[in-house]
């Protein structure tokens, strides 16, 4: 039984490690159809909750999968579900970077290393504007963003943690005036 | 090994051990709350240890987010593979998930402990706000090399636009945009 459901954990989430194009969050409704829905591991409210603490942890968001193998099978659960998830994609990637490092000698390789540049910092900065939007931005939220991207650029020394614990302090003082 | 000379200031330093690379990427799983993930990963491997140029960091970031998978882990997996094969990448990628795996179980062990405190809502959120600040410093220290070909800086603002205020799907504006990224970078080489 236990063996039967580690084995369901590994063929849920292997095709979602295959999905998640442009990372974890294209998979989250997928996900939670398949657990909540179709097999019924977990209500929609241990869900939400479960979204709510990885993204409240450290690490990638995706570290959902790994509440969810927990909540299905313990530890084992928690291990599979999270080695289901990064493993495929993360093949595939070693895969493609390695054929593109093949040709980095070659000027071709370089030139498409330069062209690739542009396209990954405006996904970056695509990534930041969604993530505010998101978030509820607003003014003051704003103002941490752009505090904390100034000390990151003109402090390097400073540790990035207190940077960000900075940025927690200050919005639970500001927030509530 | 082929590399083109780059300038003094972004003399790389000697690939680390294994050792070493397990390490920075523990360091930055365990403490990277409130995302910015890339953010931590240029702040480490580029500016503090200058293990890996801008370039190069972007190169492999734009693969990173274009193929399925988490987009830091796939980073960590190319910037481990640069720096020591496939035991690098192996053990980025193990450092870097190993402290968020028990973090994210413990953190639910507690959650319903600490979930009804405003104020750890709250600075959790403050943390968010700083780590988005953390991105944007990826943005900039990209931007300022790509601006010394300012038709580079078109196809950064491009993407920007479409995926992040347009709200386009990533896949088909990536399709567009690497093309155009490349077809301008060989124009811009043809005659170096």
């Amino acid at each position: 039984m236990r063996d039967d459901l580690l084995l369901v954990l590994v063929l849920v989430f292997v095709p979602f490690s295959l999905m998640s194009i442009g990372g974890g969050s294209a998979i989250i409704a997928g996900v939670q159809h398949e657990t909540v829905a179709v097999r019924g591991w977990l209500s929609s409210q241990e869900f939400i909750e479960f979204f709510a603490i990885s993204r409240a942890a450290p690490g990638p968001g995706t570290m959902l999968a790994t509440l969810i193998g927990w909540k299905v099978a313990g530890w084992a659960g928690a291990a599979i579900a999270t080695l289901a998830l990064f493993v495929p994609s993360s093949l595939l990637t070693f895969a493609v970077v390695r054929a593109g490092r093949a040709h980095r000698g070659a000027r071709w390789g370089r030139i498409l290393h330069e062209g690739l540049a542009p396209v990954g910092i405006g996904l970056v900065l695509a990534g930041v504007i969604t993530l505010f939007r998101l978030s509820g931005g607003g003014l003051l939220s704003g103002g941490i963003a752009l505090l904390a991207a100034a000390v990151f650029l003109l402090r390097p020394q400073i540790p990035a943690l207190a940077v960000l614990a900075a940025g927690g302090l200050a919005w639970m003082a500001l927030d509530r005036v | 090994m082929a590399a083109p000379a780059l300038p003094a200031a972004s003399a790389l330093a000697p690939a680390p051990s294994l050792a070493a690379l397990f390490l920075t990427c523990l360091k930055i799983g365990l403490f990277s709350f409130g995302g910015g993930l890339s953010g931590w990963l240029h702040r480490e491997f580029v500016l503090r240890r200058r293990w890996i140029d801008d370039e190069d960091f972007a190169g492999s970031l734009a693969v990173a987010q274009i193929l399925p998978g988490a987009n830091v882990v796939n980073l960590v997996i190319a910037l481990g593979d640069e720096l020591r094969g496939a035991p690098g990448a192996a053990l980025a990628a193990l450092g870097f998930l190993v402290g968020p795996f028990f973090a994210v179980l413990a953190l639910a062990g507690v959650y319903d402990r600490i979930s009804a405190s405003p104020a750890l809502e709250a600075i959790t959120q403050g943390v968010t706000f700083a780590a988005i600040g953390l991105l944007l410093t990826v943005c900039v220290h990209g931007a300022r090399r790509i601006a010394r070909a300012p038709s580079g800086l078109l196809v950064l603002g491009a993407v920007a636009v479409a995926v992040g205020l347009l709200r386009w799907p990533l896949v088909p504006v990536a399709l567009v945009a690497i093309p155009a990224g490349v077809g301008l970078a060989w124009a811009r080489n043809r005659h170096a």
